[in-house]
C-alpha cells in the first residue's frame, strides 16, 4: 500500500502530485541550464578569441548571471547582491508572469494561447495611448493611470475572444488564428501610431521611432517600497500588482464554480456541455480573460513610466508574448507557479545581458535555456512518470491501474473489471 | 505585369513547398507545428553553406552548383532539426503542439547566438556579392545582354528568376506523387488516419511517422533557403516573417491535398506580392501606381494576408479533412 | 499432421495487479468453427491478443500444426496464416474499399509504385467465391457497417489466411446481416478454413459452432461440442452460477405522462437525411418504455434531440407539463431531466477530475454545494462520501480519486449514482449496461426498476434484446430514425422485434 497519512489518507506532502510538478520542473531547468553551459563550452573552445577562462566565466554567469556586480580593478568577474539585477529582474518578470498566467489560464481551459504576443500589442497600444492623451488633458493622475490600465486590458481581451470566437462557434484550431491575429495586431498597432504623430517622440527628442514614455506626463505606477528594496533599479509596484493578479486568478481556478466550469471545459469538453456548462461561452470567456492577462503585462511595463517602445512593430512579434508559454508550462499552469516561472525566465534574460556586456558571448544563449526547457516540459509527462513511479513504485493495486480511457474498452476492461472484484474480496476481509 | 507574376511566384513557391512539409508530418499523424522553425534554421544554414563554398574559392560563375548543394544541404539540416521533433512526438509522445513550439522558440535562439558568435551583428549575408548577383538567372546568363527581352512568356520563365522556383516546383510533384502513387506513400497516410489499423497489418508506425516527419524537415528547410535567397537576399537574421505559419494555413484551407494547396500558395503569393510591392505596382502598365494612389495605408496591405487567411478558414473550416490521428500519440500497449 | 492448426496450451497473461490468463488452453481443429464464449472481462481479448502477437504471454506456449511457434507481432501472425476481423473495424476511413484490402500487402512495381489492377481482380474473384458483396471503389466511410465487416473478411481473405478469428462479430450488425455473416462464415469453414468465433451471444453460438471453449475471469472452464450442450449449461459455465435470465419485477403502475414527444426531428451529421424523423411517443411515471434498435438507427441522436446536446430542427418536447422545445441543456436538466448518457468517458465523466468533482457535475451551482460563487468543498465531500456509500462505487482514494483511474463499472456507478440521486421525475438511461459484467448489470437494472417503482418515468436505450425483453414495460423500436412499432414485452418475441428492427415489419401511423 502507497505511504499515506494514516488521518488524510492523503500522501506525504513532498510525494503529492504538486511537489513531483515542482521536481521536474527543476529537473528541466538543471538539464536546460547544462545545455547552456554546453554550447558555451563548445563555442569557447572551436573560437580562438576565447580562452579558457572566458569559457568558466561564460558558465559562472550562466547559472549566478543575476548575481554579478561586474568587474573589479584586476579583471576578475565578481559576484555578490546587486540590488539593481535584482530589481530590475523583478521589474522584467512582470510581463513574463501576466503572459505566462494567460498562457496558463487558457490551457487550463485547453487551447493554447499563442496570441499572447498580439494581445500584448494590443495592451500596449491602448495603454500608450489612452495615458498619454489623459496625462495631457490633465485629468487627475490616479484616474489616468487606471483608465489606461483597464483601456489596454480590454482590447487585449477583445483581441483574445477573436480566436475564442473562431474556436467556440467554427471550431477551427486555436493556433492558427492566434498566429493570425498576432500580425494583424501587429500590423494594427503599426498602423495606430503611424498614423498619430502626437503619440510619437519627436526628431529633436533623439530618439526616433519610438513613443513617448508615460512618466513625461506623469502617469506611472507607484513604486509601493520596491525603491526601497531595490534602491536604482526599475522595479515598482507593477510586480505587487501583478502578484495579486497571479493569486486572484488562482483562487478563480480552483475556488469557484466559475474556474470549475472553465477547467470541464478544457479537460472535456463533451461531457462539460452534458452537464449544460455553456461551453461555447466558456471558451471565449477564457480566451478574452487569457487576452486580458498578457494586455495587463503589457500595461503594467509600460505603466512603470521610463520604457519605451518601438512603434513599427510590424515586422516583429514582441518576445514577452512567447515567452509566457515556458513561463506556464515551467510552472506546469499553476497560477501562484507562473509567479517563480516568470522570475527565473526574468532571471535568465538577466544573466543573459551580463553575459553580452561582461564576456565574448551574448544574451542569446538564455534564448536556448528557455527553449530547451520549453522542449523538455513537452515530456515533462515523461518525467514526471519516472518520479511518480519512483515514489509510489510500491503501489500494486488500484492506483496503478492502466487509464481506462486511453485504451479500447474492451481490452481494457477486462483488467479493470477484474481488480474490481479482488478489492471487494479484500475489503470483505 | 511579368514582374508581377514573378514576384508572386517568388512568394508562392516556398509557401507551396513548406505547406507541403506540413503535409507529410500530418498525413503520418505528427503535427509539425514548428515547419517556422525548421525554416529558420534550413535559411541560416542555406547561408552558412554559401559562405562556406564562397571561401573554400567557388567563383561567381559555379553560382548554380553553389546553389543547388547548399539547397540539398539545408534540406538535410532540416531533416535533422525536425528529428528533435519526431523524437519527442513519437518516441516520448509528448505534446507535438509544445515540442513544435520549443523548435520554433529553439531555432532562431540557437541562429542568432552563432550569428553573433561569427559575424558579430544581427544579420548575415554572403561572403561576399549578393544573391541576384550569384544566384540569378537574367539574359546574360544565356549569353544575351543585359535588358534583353524573351518576349512576356519568356520573360516569366527565363529573365530574372531563381532556378529554386523550378527545382521547387519539381520537389512538389515528387513528394505529391510519392504519398499518392507508391505502397510508402499510402502507408504514410494511413498511419495519419488509424495507426491501429496500420499496425495491425504489419506496418511500422514509428517508422512511418519519423518518415513523414523527416520528409516535412527536408521540405521545410528547402522552403527556408528558397526564402532566404529569393526575398531576403541570401541573409539570415533568424526570422522568416511568419511564413512557417502561413504555411501552415495554406495546408489546412487547402484540407491537406498538393492540388489545393498549390491552388493556395499562389492565392497567398498575391497578397504578400502585393503587400510588398503595392507603391510600384502598375497593374495595368498606365504609368499610374493605382493601389499606391488610393491612400490606404501600406499597413493594410500588409494585413490582408492574415485577414484572408482568417476569412478563408472561417468558409472552409466545415468541410476541412483533418487527418484523424494527427497529433495523438501512437503507443503500441493500446490497441 | 497434428489434429489441430492451433493449440494454446497454459497460457498466462498478466497486468499489473491482476492475472488476465490464467492457464488457458485453446485447440482449433481444421475447417472448424469454434467459439469462445465468456462474459466481458473473462480474458477473451487478451487470448486473441496474445494468439495475434499483440501481447507476449508469461507462460505457455503456441503450436501451429504441432510445432511451437512463437508470434512477436502481427507480421508473424499474418506469416502462419491467422487473420482477425476486430470488434472495432481496423479499417482507414479515407481509403477505398481496394486500398483498405491492400494495404499492407501490396504488390509494387518499379520504384515502389502500386500495382492496383491485379489486386482488384483478386479482391474481385475473393469477393465472388464467398459471396461477400462490396463496392471496391467506394470510400470506406461510405459504405454500410455491413459493408466493412465484408471488407474485414477479404482483407484476411486476400492474404490467404488460414484461421480466421471474427470478435465479436455480429454486435453492429443487423439480424439478417447476422444471417448472412454465419452463412458466410460456414461457407469459409468448408472451403478448409479455420474459424475462432468470440462471442457471449449464446444463440449464434448455438446456430453456427462445431465447439465451444468456455473463458470465466481469466480461467479456462472447459470445451464442450456444440451439439451435446444447451444455453443454459453454456451460460452456467460462463458466469460461474445458475444465472436467472429473467428479471423479478413488479408489474408496472403507469400514472400520469412526464415526456411528450411529437414529431421530433433531428439532422444527421453523417448523411444528409434526419437521422430521427417525425418521432413522437410518450413516457408515463412509473413505467420503463425501452427504444430498442440495431445500433446507429437514430437513438442517439434520438437522445441528444431529447436532452438539448443537439438542436432538433423540428417538433415538441413537453416535460412535466412544460414545453422545452428550446430549452437549454440546463433548462432541461432543472425541469425534471436526468440522463445516464451512452459514452461514458466522452459525456458522462471528466476524466481528469476527481470522483468528488464528478458526483456534482450537475449539481454544482446548488446553494448547497456554492456560495456567491464560491464552492463549498465541506459541503462537496460530504455529499460524495454519502453517495459513494450508497452506491457502492468503489475506488482507490474514495472523493478524491481521479475517476480516469477507476474501473469501468464503477465509473458508470457513479455516473448513475450522480444521475437517481438528483431524484427527477424522468430517467433517460441509453445501453447503461454495455461492457459490464453480469453482477454489476444486475445491480443498475434493480436501480432503474426501483426508479420505476418510485413512481419515476424511465426511457431507456438498448441494444441488447435481452435487456430490451427483461426490463421494459413497453417497448418502442426505431429504425432509420423512424418509430416503427410498439410492442408488449410480455406479448412478443425476439423473432418480431428482430423483424421491426430490420425494417422488414411495419405498424400503420394510426399506432403512434
Amino acid at each position: 500500500m502507497p505511504r499515506k497519512d494514516p488521518v488524510t489518507g492523503k500522501l506525504k506532502w513532498y510525494k503529492s502530485e504538486g511537489a513531483v510538478a515542482v521536481y521536474s520542473a527543476l529537473i528541466s531547468i538543471l538539464i536546460g541550464m547544462a545545455v547552456g553551459a554546453v554550447i558555451v563550452i563548445i563555442v569557447g573552445l572551436s573560437k580562438s578569441n576565447i580562452s579558457s577562462s572566458g569559457i568558466v566565466e561564460g558558465i559562472k554567469l550562466v547559472f549566478l548571471g543575476v548575481f554579478s556586480t561586474g568587474r573589479d580593478s584586476a579583471g576578475q568577474l565578481v559576484f555578490g547582491f546587486n540590488g539593481v539585477n535584482m530589481g530590475n529582474m523583478l521589474f522584467r518578470a512582470v510581463p513574463l508572469i501576466m503572459t505566462g498566467l494567460s498562457v496558463a489560464i487558457a490551457f487550463k481551459t485547453g487551447l493554447f494561447n499563442i496570441g499572447a504576443a498580439g494581445q500584448y500589442l494590443m495592451g500596449t497600444m491602448g495603454t500608450l495611448s489612452v495615458g498619454l492623451w489623459l496625462g495631457w488633458t490633465g485629468c487627475p493622475k490616479a484616474i489616468a493611470w487606471l483608465c489606461a490600465f483597464l483601456v489596454g486590458v480590454l482590447l487585449g481581451a477583445l483581441w483574445g475572444a477573436i480566436p475564442g470566437i473562431f474556436k467556440a462557434f467554427l471550431n477551427i484550431n486555436e493556433v492558427i488564428t492566434c498566429i493570425m491575429t498576432n500580425w494583424i495586431a501587429a500590423n494594427l498597432v503599426t498602423w495606430w501610431f503611424d498614423a498619430h504623430e502626437m503619440f510619437k517622440i519627436s526628431a529633436e527628442g533623439g530618439k526616433v521611432g519610438y513613443i513617448i514614455p508615460l512618466k513625461n506626463v506623469g502617469v506611472v505606477t507607484p513604486k509601493l517600497l520596491m525603491d526601497k528594496l531595490f534602491a536604482g533599479s526599475q522595479a515598482n509596484g507593477g510586480f505587487w500588482i501583478a502578484v495579486l493578479i497571479a493569486i486572484a486568478m488562482w483562487i478563480m481556478m480552483t475556488k469557484t464554480t466559475f474556474g470549475y466550469e472553465l477547467r470541464a471545459c478544457g479537460a472535456n469538453r463533451h461531457a462539460a456541455k452534458y452537464a449544460g456548462i455553456n461551453d461555447k461561452k466558456n471558451i471565449i470567456l477564457s480566451m478574452a480573460i487569457a487576452g486580458a492577462l498578457a494586455a495587463a503585462g503589457a500595461s503594467l511595463y509600460f505603466l512603470s513610466g521610463n520604457t519605451e517602445f518601438y512603434w513599427s512593430t510590424y515586422q516583429k512579434l514582441p518576445a514577452e508574448g512567447f515567452n509566457g508559454i515556458p513561463v506556464a508550462l515551467l510552472a506546469a499552469n499553476h497560477p501562484i507557479g507562473v509567479i517563480f516561472s516568470g522570475i527565473f525566465m526574468s532571471m535568465l534574460n538577466i544573466s543573459g545581458i551580463q553575459l553580452k556586456y561582461l564576456t565574448a558571448y551574448n544574451e542569446y544563449i538564455a534564448d536556448i535555456i528557455i527553449a530547451v526547457i520549453v522542449y523538455l516540459s513537452a515530456f515533462s509527462m515523461l518525467i514526471k512518470m519516472m518520479l511518480s513511479k519512483r515514489i509510489k513504485h510500491d503501489h500494486g493495486n488500484v492506483n496503478a491501474e492502466p487509464a481506462v480511457s486511453a485504451a479500447p474498452a474492451d481490452d481494457a476492461e477486462a483488467p479493470a473489471e477484474i481488480v474490481k472484484k479482488e478489492t471487494k474480496k479484500g475489503g470483505q476481509k | 505585369m511579368v514582374f508581377l507574376l514573378q514576384q508572386m511566384m517568388l512568394y508562392a513557391v516556398p509557401l507551396m513547398i513548406v505547406a507541403l512539409a506540413g503535409v507529410c508530418a500530418e498525413r503520418s499523424g505528427v503535427i509539425n507545428l514548428a515547419l517556422e522553425g525548421i525554416m529558420i534554421f534550413g535559411a541560416f544554414m542555406g547561408v552558412v553553406f554559401v559562405r562556406m563554398f564562397q571561401d573554400g574559392g567557388w567563383q561567381q560563375s559555379q553560382g548554380q552548383i553553389i546553389m543547388i548543394l547548399s539547397l540539398i544541404l539545408s534540406g538535410i539540416c532540416g531533416i535533422l532539426f525536425s528529428m528533435l521533433l519526431a523524437f519527442s512526438a513519437i518516441n516520448l509522445k509528448a505534446d507535438q503542439t509544445i515540442g513544435g513550439t520549443a523548435l520554433n522558440m529553439l531555432a532562431p535562439a540557437i541562429v542568432m547566438f552563432f550569428i553573433y558568435m561569427i559575424v558579430q551583428q544581427n544579420t548575415m549575408g554572403m561572403s561576399q556579392g549578393g544573391a541576384a548577383g550569384w544566384f540569378m538567372i537574367k539574359p546574360q546568363t544565356f549569353g544575351y545582354p543585359k535588358g534583353y527581352s524573351f518576349g512576356p512568356i519568356g520573360d516569366f520563365f527565363l529573365n530574372k528568376v531563381y532556378l529554386t522556383s523550378y527545382i521547387c516546383i519539381l520537389i512538389f510533384v515528387l513528394v505529391s506523387v510519392f504519398l499518392y502513387k507508391t505502397k510508402t506513400g499510402m502507408r504514410l497516410r494511413s498511419c495519419g488516419e488509424n495507426p491501429q489499423a496500420a499496425d495491425s497489418l504489419g506496418i511500422n508506425v514509428y517508422k512511418m511517422r519519423y518518415l513523414g516527419v523527416g520528409l516535412s524537415g527536408f521540405l521545410a528547410g528547402v522552403g527556408g533557403f528558397t526564402f532566404a535567397m529569393t526575398t531576403a537576399n541570401m541573409t539570415s537574421n533568424g526570422d522568416v516573417a511568419g511564413y512557417g505559419f502561413l504555411a501552415l494555413a495554406v495546408m489546412i484551407f487547402g484540407n491537406w491535398t498538393p492540388l489545393n494547396i498549390a491552388g493556395g500558395s499562389i492565392l497567398f503569393g498575391l497578397f504578400k506580392c502585393i503587400a510588398a510591392t503595392y507603391s510600384t505596382l502598375d497593374i495595368n502598365g498606365d504609368g499610374v501606381f493605382l493601389l499606391n494612389e488610393l491612400g490606404v495605408s501600406p499597413y493594410v496591405y500588409r494585413m490582408l494576408p492574415y485577414i484572408i487567411t482568417l476569412i478563408v478558414l472561417a468558409f472552409t473550416s466545415k468541410s476541412s479533412r483533418v487527418p484523424k490521428a494527427e497529433g495523438i500519440p501512437y503507443d503500441k500497449g493500446q490497441r | 499432421m497434428s489434429e489441430y492448426v492451433i493449440e494454446m496450451n497454459h497460457i498466462r497473461k498478466e497486468f499489473p495487479g491482476i492475472v488476465a490468463n490464467d492457464d488457458i488452453t485453446l485447440q482449433l481443429r481444421k475447417g472448424e468453427i469454434h467459439a469462445l464464449l465468456g462474459e466481458n472481462g473473462a480474458g477473451k481479448s487478451t487470448l486473441m491478443s496474445v494468439l495475434f502477437g499483440l501481447y507476449q504471454p508469461e507462460a505457455g506456449d503456441i503450436k501451429k500444426d504441432g510445432k511451437v511457434v512463437k508470434i512477436n507481432n502481427p507480421n508473424d501472425a499474418t506469416a502462419l496464416g491467422i487473420g482477425m476481423v476486430h470488434q472495432h473495424f481496423k479499417l482507414i476511413d479515407v481509403f477505398t474499399v481496394l486500398d483498405n484490402i491492400i494495404l499492407g500487402a501490396e504488390t509494387t512495381g518499379a520504384l515502389g509504385f502500386l500495382k492496383k489492377k491485379e489486386a482488384r481482380e483478386k479482391v474481385l474473384a475473393l469477393s465472388e467465391k464467398y459471396g461477400l458483396k462490396v463496392d471496391v471503389d467506394a470510400k470506406v466511410e461510405d459504405i454500410t457497417v455491413g459493408m466493412q465487416q465484408r471488407v474485414e473478411i477479404l482483407k484476411m481473405l486476400y492474404r490467404d489466411n488460414e484461421i480466421l478469428i471474427f470478435d465479436e462479430p455480429t454486435a453492429v450488425l443487423t439480424p439478417q446481416e447476422i444471417d448472412e455473416l454465419m452463412e458466410i462464415m460456414k461457407g469459409v469453414a468448408k472451403e478448409g478454413k479455420s474459424i475462432l468465433f468470440i462471442t457471449h451471444k449464446l444463440n449464434e453460438i448455438m446456430a453456427v459452432s462445431d465447439r465451444v471453449t468456455v473463458l470465466r475471469k481469466g480461467k479456462y472452464v472447459g470445451t464442450v461440442n456444440t451439439k451435446e450442450t444447451n444455453k443454459q449449461e453454456l451460460s452456467n459455465m460462463m458466469v460461474g452460477r445458475p444465472v436467472q435470465l429473467e428479471l423479478k419485477k413488479k408489474p408496472a403502475k403507469p400514472g400520469e405522462t412526464i415526456l411528450k414527444v411529437e414529431g421530433l426531428t433531428v439532422p444527421s451529421k453523417i448523411h444528409k437525411n434526419n437521422a430521427v424523423n417525425n418521432v413522437s411517443f410518450d413516457v408515463r411515471a412509473g413505467e420503463i418504455l425501452c427504444i430498442a434498435g440495431i445500433d446507429g438507427n437514430g437513438q442517439t441522436e434520438l437522445i441528444f434531440g431529447l436532452t438539448g446536446l443537439e438542436k432538433a430542427t423540428a417538433g415538441k418536447v413537453t416535460l412535466c407539463g412544460k414545453d422545452i422545445s428550446k430549452a437549454s441543456i440546463k433548462q432541461r436538466a432543472l425541469a425534471g431531466m436526468s440522463h445516464i448518457p451512452e459514452d461514458r468517458h466522452k459525456h458522462g465523466l471528466v476524466l481528469s477530475y476527481t470522483l468528488e468533482q464528478n458526483l456534482v457535475l450537475q449539481k454544482y451551482k446548488e446553494p448547497r454545494f456554492q456560495n456567491h460563487g464560491f464552492i463549498k468543498f465541506d459541503e462537496v465531500r460530504e455529499y460524495a462520501e454519502q453517495l459513494i456509500e450508497d452506491f457502492d462505487v468503489r475506488s482507490g482514494q474514495g472523493p478524491i480519486t481521479v475517476t480516469r483511474s477507476m474501473s469501468g463499472g464503477n465509473q458508470q456507478k457513479a455516473i448513475i449514482a450522480r444521475e437517481i440521486d438528483r431524484d427527477e421525475p424522468l430517467l433517460i438511461a441509453v445501453q447503461p449496461t454495455r461492457g459490464l459484467d453480469v453482477g454489476a448489470i444486475e445491480h443498475i437494472h434493480n436501480q432503474i426498476v426501483a426508479e420505476r417503482d418510485k413512481g419515476h418515468a424511465v426511457l431507456l436505450v438498448s441494444l441488447e434484446l435481452e435487456e430490451v425483453m427483461g426490463l421494459s414495460d413497453r417497448i418502442l423500436v426505431i429504425y432509420e430514425g423512424e418509430i416503427v412499432g410498439e410492442v408488449d414485452p410480455k406479448k412478443t418475441t425476439p423473432e418480431e422485434l428482430g423483424l421491426y428492427m430490420s425494417g422488414a415489419k411495419r405498424q400503420g401511423k394510426e399506432g403512434n
